[in-house]
């Protein structure tokens, strides 16, 4: 179970940033910082999936990156099985596993080693180094390539080792940012399967995205952020009720819109 | 810690560009291009000295043991084509129009003019921008040779003898007692010359891998999943820092081994008494306090570039950042060749002059341990320094995600 509560992180404007500033833009902004996260609370039990929408420029990523501990909220808590992880954030990274679009693999090492690197970087022993990545390996059908470099691989490929790499150390939470942005139908597939693995073993996962239908199909429960604040956190058919719709489309510009106009 | 170290040198290894710049260069291509150089400047010098030079002279009559003497030099031609030099001018014309190389203008008779009380000036005209001033020196060695032959006739007419000439031209001649021996003369000339080519391969060396250990994995996308693995960031700046350390030293390390293989070599092929000289009086154990000292030296290197690469965003930004920090190196070895530059207690404090102040006086044979001993602690303290910094520096979000 992963709680998320109260969470709070801005950014000090840069000299540029204020050079260029164009008033009345953006609530977010005051004279020295740009609050990202205002206010973000939701959670996510064992064994459900939970979707982060909003749109760019939410800080849906900033949430996750501090979900992921790279970076450090300014206030709130986010509790792994009862641990406040903002206080010990080497014991988060050893609970998550983290993806994102954007993730990129050391092209000049294999597969292999590139997944075996972050697997001894959790500090797993050798022998379990080898059977997990041979499950995972068969798992993601990736037997065929994970002795090639990875600048060699296509893109479908990448994002395999992509997903192995995050999970080799078997995190107890899932955190996907965007994990389907620009890859092809068949690759999308790959990761729509993967979330539903985990969601059978009864891990946590919470992804982000902008495909409702993948909300559609995967997830338990919705949060929704704009503006830096949550402003919905509650089930797909709570979600569908909230926005007055039974088209998740719909229903997420209907929330959008209402919060707004509020 | 050392898995990232590992992790890393794995990777540059496999990296072409990275071989390049500290295996292949150090190894071949600058043992080649001295080579090339010492060949090409070698072959101008002797095709310079074997040119026939066409001059033409105006009144050679004035001094015909001089005009002979140039009439018969190997490295002169005179003029036989049909224009006609009357003047200072028509030299000048002559020699911009590349009819001749050079001229000379003798105004007045020599000996005449002597017996007048006089001093005759003689003119020689040629394009001193191109490289053959040594036209200059060969005439003015030749009229040398014809004054000092019409200064003894002269002084032989007035009574004095030949004998006593030289006491009374020069009543006081000043002779050098030079206490320095061998080593120390060659190591003067030597010693300075050598921290100019390490201490920039020391920064080489970790300049490009930094590049790509910080930017790289930005550009990459690899490095927010390295800092969501549970390592602490001083171990991940540490296991980095090492890596550059160990290029930096390596690179500098093959390039001397590989500068002594080709002397060796050149040696074995040619006699090079000079340079047989000048390397035989280095002990084994001066290149390795010359190592010693260059190790903090690379420290301070891979921190810096650790610390400007994973500042920038990308590798071109970082590529730019290094830039300045590659010509800055050069300033505190020129501080080190400047006149008066000694190391003391004073500037075995300012960073990089004092190591090569130390290399030079390692050279010489004169150098105080005390000071390297100092050197060694005070690039040393400011490596620390510079680490702790890249490890704060690896802790701050506006740098990571900037």
């Amino acid at each position: 179970m992963i709680e998320v509560a109260g969470l709070k992180k801005k950014f000090k404007l840069t000299k540029d940033h204020k050079k260029n500033k164009i008033d009345d833009i953006d609530p977010r902004e005051d004279k020295d910082y740009f609050h990202s996260v205002r206010d973000v609370s939701f959670s996510c039990a064992k064994g459900e999936v939970l979707g982060l929408l909003g749109p760019n420029g939410a800080g849906k990523t900033t949430t996750l990156r501090m979900i992921s501990t790279a970076l450090k909220p300014d206030e709130g808590s986010i509790t792994i099985a009862g641990n406040d992880i903002v206080k010990k954030p080497l014991l988060g990274r050893k609970s998550i596993g983290f993806l994102s679009g954007s993730t990129g693999l050391y092209g000049r090492l294999t597969v292999k080693e590139n997944i075996e690197y972050f697997a001894k970087l959790h500090g797993m022993s050798k022998s379990d180094i080898a059977s997990r990545c041979d499950e995972l390996f068969t798992l993601l059908d990736m037997h065929k390539f994970v002795d090639k470099r990875a600048e060699n691989l296509s893109t479908g490929m990448k994002q395999k080792a992509n997903i192995a790499r995050a999970v080799v150390h078997r995190p107890a939470v899932v955190v996907l940012d965007e994990p389907t942005t620009g890859l092809d139908i068949m690759t999308t597939q790959t990761v729509i399967q993967f979330i539903k693995g985990l969601k059978a073993q009864g891990t946590p996962v919470i992804f982000s995205t902008h495909h409702l239908d993948e909300v559609a199909l995967l997830c338990d429960r919705v949060a929704v952020i704009n503006e830096g604040i949550s402003c919905f956190d509650g089930t797909v058919d709570e979600f569908k009720q909230a926005g007055n719709s039974d088209e998740l489309n719909q229903a997420f510009m209907n929330i959008l819109t209402e919060k707004h106009d509020v | 810690m050392f898995e990232v170290f590992k992790k890393e040198l794995r990777e540059l290894l496999r990296d072409k560009k990275t071989l390049l710049f500290v295996v292949a260069l150090p190894v071949a291509i600058f043992p080649l291009l001295f080579a090339v150089m010492a060949f090409i400047s070698s072959q101008a010098a002797m095709d310079a000295e074997q040119k026939v030079n066409t001059y033409a002279i105006i009144n050679g009559e004035y001094a015909q043991e001089f005009t002979d003497k140039v009439f018969y030099h190997k490295s002169f031609e005179l003029y036989k084509g049909a224009k006609t030099f009357n003047n200072i001018e028509e030299l000048k014309a002559g020699v911009i129009a590349g009819d001749i190389d050079m001229g000379i203008y003798l105004p007045s008779h020599a000996e005449q003019t002597l017996d007048n009380g006089e001093q005759s000036q003689w003119q020689v005209v040629f394009n001193d921008s191109k490289s053959i001033n040594f036209l200059f020196e060969r005439v003015k060695e030749l009229a040398k040779e014809y004054s000092d032959v019409l200064q003894t006739q002269k002084l032989i007419s007035f009574g004095i003898e030949e004998s006593v000439q030289k006491s009374i031209l020069n009543p006081i001649e000043v002779i050098k007692v030079d206490t320095a021996d061998k080593r120390e003369n060659l190591g003067e000339k030597i010693g300075g010359f050598l921290p100019y080519l390490l201490i920039p391969l020391v920064l080489m060396g970790a300049t490009y891998p930094a590049i790509d250990l910080g930017a790289g994995e930005k550009e990459r996308g690899t490095l927010e999943t390295l800092l969501l693995t549970p390592i602490t960031r001083t171990e991940l700046v540490l296991g980095k820092f090492i890596t550059l350390l160990t290029t930096s030293i390596a690179s500098t390390t093959i390039t001397v081994l590989s500068m002594g293989c080709w002397i060796a070599l050149a040696l074995a092929f040619a006699d090079l008494d000079f340079i047989k000289a000048a390397f035989s009086t280095l002990a084994v154990t001066d290149l390795l306090m010359i190592f010693v000292l260059l190790l903090p030296v690379a420290a301070i290197f891979s921190a810096l570039a650790l610390a400007i690469s994973i500042y920038a965003r990308t590798f071109k930004e970082a590529q730019n950042y290094m830039a300045p920090l590659s010509m800055g190196v050069f300033f505190p070895i020129i501080i080190s060749i400047m006149p008066n530059m000694e190391l003391t207690a004073k500037t075995a404090f300012i960073p990089v002059t004092n190591v090569a102040l130390a290399i030079k006086e390692i050279v010489k044979g004169t150098v105080d341990y005390t000071f390297v001993g100092l050197i060694f602690l005070a690039t040393a303290i400011i490596a620390a320094g510079l680490l702790a910094f890249c490890v704060k520096w690896f802790n701050r979000e506006d740098v990571l995600f900037r």
